[in-house]
């Protein structure tokens, strides 16, 4: 999987970007498997946007989006489920979970929707790496942020894919925690041969990165 | 699992009430329409059935109605015979000849005498309910076979045998009896044959004689030119049909009314089955707009799941496959619903019938099983568009 980035600006931010030097928007990018790519920015510069944008979440931007070469504008609605299901997953900074399922039915979702990649098991192997399987059959709504944080990242992992997508994916988990789920994440990455792109606000060292932007 | 898992996150119980609204507007809709067609099998069945065909039903005798306008003018003109032959629900138009010559039917038994005056008519063999090898006649035959009405019989046998103080006489002393039968050519002069009682008729009231007969007495002692048949008689799958009726009234002919009385019954049951059909036609759509509204209302309130759902990867045909199979099933069971209790009164009706002897199936028609299907497509179809329709929107 390989996105490829040509002069992207997202209109709502337009004027605001277009004075500063960036290394991601307006100019030509590419995210591929290959490739663990740390993006730092801090607040309201668009991380949010910028992985939207990537994921085909929001077209109101200016320039040219590529999935594998082909334009985002041509790719129909079989092949974007297609391509979420097999090739690019995400873990939103707002998390996007199901409150009325529990931790262990909002992972397991993402683990049928596609042809399965791992066994029902490998939910609490995993669940059991991050420490919640004590909430895995607790109702969504009623887990902390902190809980619901790592649900989401089991989430991320528990399908194929090829290029993964993080906002700010440890925003609400302490120090430990953090550092547990990066090594779960770089464990399934390298596992499947992924690449990555993170967003988050600070430098850190959770990964070895191959490149660190500034957006 | 997946289908679990959605069935969590869609629930499809967001207008209960609309959707049993829904569900019996469906049923009953489909019931009228499933039954219209069903008394129309029953009513074909009744016309075609081998087991409720009567001989006497699908012949009439056409003549011109006889009014101050008609008098002496009652031959069936070329242009009004034409129109009956290229009538659709006509099948076959016989042209019935009448005798161009005098006679007269005596008996030759003194213990019962009687003398009368008589005119015969003819018409092609097939239009004639009799079967009988002695119908025929050529030059050499000993005698002339004639058929009369089984009326003349009863009128004999009920009226003028006790009027008169005769002995009654059953149909096979009839036939066994000998007549003489007497034929006047244009000057008055006679020749005597003897006639024979071959059978009786009750389709045409009139005393027949075969057809080469017929031709050979007309030539040797007629009196006139060929000239058109004032009678016909008409071959037709349905005498009741309220067309062939209208089709005679405008043209001012006449038939025997008892025949074509059904015609009455049959404008009845038309009403009856086409007001079933709209009633049934116009609840579907009803209720098809429902459900419609139902799938609509379900989708819009869960909006913003779907729209998670397919953020997370979720194909429309995902969706769809789910959301068919959340809507669909009530049709199937509605659809087989209507047709058992279509099947259990057609099983009642065919009980109540046949005790009076009027046979239709005990099973429902095979094009209401078809009709019930084709709804149940039609569902399908409308099911799976609105879904996709909606789903697209999201």
């Amino acid at each position: 999987m390989e996105i490829t980035l040509k002069h992207i600006l997202p209109i709502p931010l337009k004027e605001k970007l277009i004075q500063k030097k960036s290394d991601v928007w307006n100019t030509n990018q590419t995210f591929n498997s290959k490739e663990w790519i740390k993006i730092k920015a801090p607040s309201g510069t668009g991380k949010t946007t910028l992985i939207h944008i990537l994921y085909k979440l929001r077209l109101d931007f200016e320039g040219q989006l590529f999935w594998d070469k082909k334009n985002i504008d041509e790719i129909n609605e079989i092949e974007l489920a297609t391509i979420r299901q097999q090739k690019l997953s995400v873990i939103f900074q707002d998390l996007k979970l199901f409150p009325n399922l529990t931790a262990k039915e909002n992972i397991e979702l993402k683990r049928v929707l596609p042809t399965p990649y791992y066994d029902e098991n490998m939910i609490t192997t995993m669940a059991e790496k991050l420490g919640i399987t004590h909430i895995l059959h607790q109702q969504t709504a009623l887990c902390s942020y902190g809980e619901q944080q790592r649900i989401a990242i089991i989430r991320a992992l528990i399908q194929p894919f090829e290029l993964l997508l993080m906002d700010e994916p440890f925003s609400h988990l302490d120090k430990a925690n953090t550092t547990i789920a990066a090594n779960l994440i770089a464990e399934e990455c390298t596992k499947r041969n992924a690449g990555f792109v993170l967003t988050d606000l600070d430098d850190d060292t959770h990964f070895n990165y191959t490149q660190q932007l500034s957006l | 699992m997946l289908f679990t898992l959605l069935k969590k996150i869609i629930k499809t119980s967001a207008g209960k009430t609309k959707f049993i609204m829904a569900f019996v507007g469906l049923s009953v809709a489909l019931l009228l329409i499933l039954l219209a067609i069903q008394i129309q099998a029953n009513y074909h069945q009744l016309l075609n059935g081998k087991s409720n065909a009567d001989s006497t039903a699908n012949f009439l005798v056409v003549n011109k109605e006889v009014n101050n306008n008609t008098v002496n003018a009652t031959i069936l003109s070329n242009e009004i015979l034409t129109k009956l032959k290229n009538q659709p629900y006509i099948d076959a138009v016989g042209n019935i000849s009448g005798g161009r010559f005098k006679a007269s039917i005596e008996s030759l038994i003194s213990s019962f005498p009687f003398y009368t005056d008589i005119a015969f008519e003819s018409v092609q063999d097939e239009f004639i309910d009799v079967n009988t090898k002695d119908w025929q006649w050529n030059e050499q035959a000993n005698f002339i076979p004639m058929i009369i009405p089984n009326m003349f019989l009863d009128i004999y046998n009920f009226q003028f045998s006790i009027s008169q103080g005769y002995p009654q006489i059953t149909p096979a002393t009839l036939k066994m009896m000998n007549f003489k039968v007497n034929l006047y050519n244009t000057n008055g002069q006679v020749q005597s044959y003897i006639g024979r009682i071959v059978g009786f008729s009750d389709r045409i009231s009139s005393v027949l004689v075969p057809q080469s007969f017929m031709n050979w007495a007309n030539e040797k002692f007629g009196n006139a030119a060929t000239t058109n048949p004032g009678r016909v008689v008409i071959r037709t799958k349905d005498p009741g049909n309220p067309a062939l009726v209208q089709f005679l009234k405008d043209n001012g002919l006449t038939t025997d009314a008892d025949k074509t009385r059904f015609s009455k019954y049959r404008q009845i049951v038309n009403v009856i089955t086409n007001v079933s059909w709209l009633t049934g036609a116009i609840m579907l759509l009803f209720a098809l707009l429902v459900f419609t509204l139902f799938i609509q209302l379900t989708i819009a309130s869960c909006k913003e799941e779907i729209k998670l759902l397919i953020t997370l990867g979720a194909s429309p045909k995902q969706l769809q496959q789910f959301l068919i199979k959340q809507f669909f099933p009530p049709n199937i069971l509605i659809v087989v619903i209507a047709l058992i209790i279509i099947t259990a009164i057609q099983f009642i009706l065919y009980k109540i019938l046949l005790a009076q002897n009027i046979f239709v199936s005990s099973l429902i028609s095979f094009y209401t099983v078809i009709a019930g299907v084709a709804v149940l497509l039609l569902l399908w179809w409308v099911n799976n568009v609105t879904i996709k329709k909606y789903i697209k929107g999201k």
